[in-house]
């Protein structure tokens, strides 16, 4: 019996050894990793609204911060929000920028976790590219009679984000309206 | 044996993936390209070469009965120092790698070397192990994801290897492709073994 609580407390030793530090690192690194990643969103609004030179915020879309993109005479030029769904194996974070009429400027995949050599491929400028200039209306993959070609192997993964903007750009509307209301009532 | 032979034999003798079929999990999901299976080949050897230096220093302090437990806290708390200082310090890393690192902790080299060396031989020697089978684990993983990159894209390390014409065989990239391509192989090595 005592050996067996002997055991017991050289383990709980081991363990309260081993989360002090993991506790002590991560308060280390907790910050500069939080930095980092607001850092990343900036730049990430930047690349899907190259000319925008002010970012004003104007509500919260799937606990993100919507932002509108104007140039520096003030006239708005768009608007940034990020498009959140689960792919085929983790959450899919895109960064969204579009024009005033809806249809989209540029997107840029912020974090998926998607199979490595598949799904993950949706993270490079190519894929990117195909969601150039759509709208509303004809964002759907290619298996669903649209135009967006899907990534090889991965169906799921280009549904999941093409929907996932498409979920976000109704909220969106919403929001605007709701926010254009608000001012009127102010 | 001597440190140099103790260095080499993860290669090819003692090779933690075709020889020994350890880390089979991870093998099978990254190898899909050479850039994927470079970046956690090496990333399990940083943590192989620290799990087996840490071990080895303190076997001595463990009773066998709980050595298990010991060697796991010990193998996932580096993981997650890894983690946590690359995903600080080197974004760009860890943007590409962030994906291998929790799956380092299930890789069974890591525990398999800890408990069948490093609890057994000393500081230099588990360094060393730790090293060659690093090595060898990289080398297991950047032969099948060559094969399955050049097969399944025409591409190698991303750059167009084959001409335009190819009509790249996708279940290579597929998971199908990695039992398919991993079992060919060990048969190809146990071919040469028994000759």
């Amino acid at each position: 019996m005592k050996y067996y609580l002997k055991l017991g407390f050289i383990l709980l030793i081991i363990t309260a050894f081993a989360s002090g530090i993991l506790a002590f690192i991560n308060s280390l690194t907790d910050p500069i990793i939080k930095i980092n990643e607001k850092k990343q969103k900036e730049e990430a609004r930047l690349e899907v609204h190259p000319e925008a030179v002010i970012f004003d915020s104007v509500g919260v879309l799937n606990d993100e911060v919507v932002y509108i993109a104007k140039v520096e005479d003030g006239s708005i030029i768009g608007y940034t929000f990020m498009a959140i769904k689960y792919g085929y194996s983790s959450d899919i974070k895109t960064m969204v920028g579009v024009k005033p009429d809806y249809s989209i400027n540029k997107i840029k995949i912020i974090s998926q976790a998607e199979t490595p050599g598949l799904g993950a491929n949706c993270g490079n400028p190519e894929f990117h590219d195909k969601f150039l200039g759509l709208s509303y209306d004809n964002l759907l993959v290619d298996k669903d009679g649209g135009n967006i070609i899907s990534i090889t192997g991965a169906t799921i993964t280009t549904r999941t984000i093409t929907n996932s903007i498409k979920e976000a750009l109704n909220s969106l509307e919403k929001l605007l309206t709701d926010h254009s209301l608000e001012e009127v009532a102010e | 044996m001597n440190l140099f032979q103790e260095f080499t034999k993860g290669f090819v003798k003692e090779n933690p993936v075709f020889i020994m079929a350890l880390g089979l999990c991870p093998t099978l999901a990254v190898t899909s390209s050479v850039e994927n299976a470079i970046g956690m080949g090496l990333a399990a050897t940083f943590v192989l070469v620290f799990s087996n230096m840490i071990i080895s220093l303190i076997k001595n302090l463990i009773p066998a009965k709980i050595r298990i437990p010991a060697y796991i806290v010990v193998i996932a708390s580096f993981v997650t120092i890894v983690d946590m200082v690359m995903h600080a310090y080197f974004p760009a890393v860890h943007k590409n790698l962030g994906l291998f690192i929790p799956l380092i902790v299930v890789n069974c080299i890591i525990l398999g070397r800890a408990e069948a060396f490093a609890s057994k031989n000393n500081l230099t020697r588990s360094l060393v192990d730790g090293f060659g089978m690093g090595f060898g684990f990289t080398l297991a993983l950047v032969v099948i994801g060559g094969i399955r990159e050049v097969l399944g894209a025409g591409q190698f390390l991303g750059f167009n290897v084959l001409p335009e014409t190819y009509k790249p065989m996708l279940v290579a990239i597929l998971a199908p492709g990695a039992f398919l391509v991993m079992g060919l192989l060990m048969g190809l090595m146990n071919l040469k073994k028994n000759k």
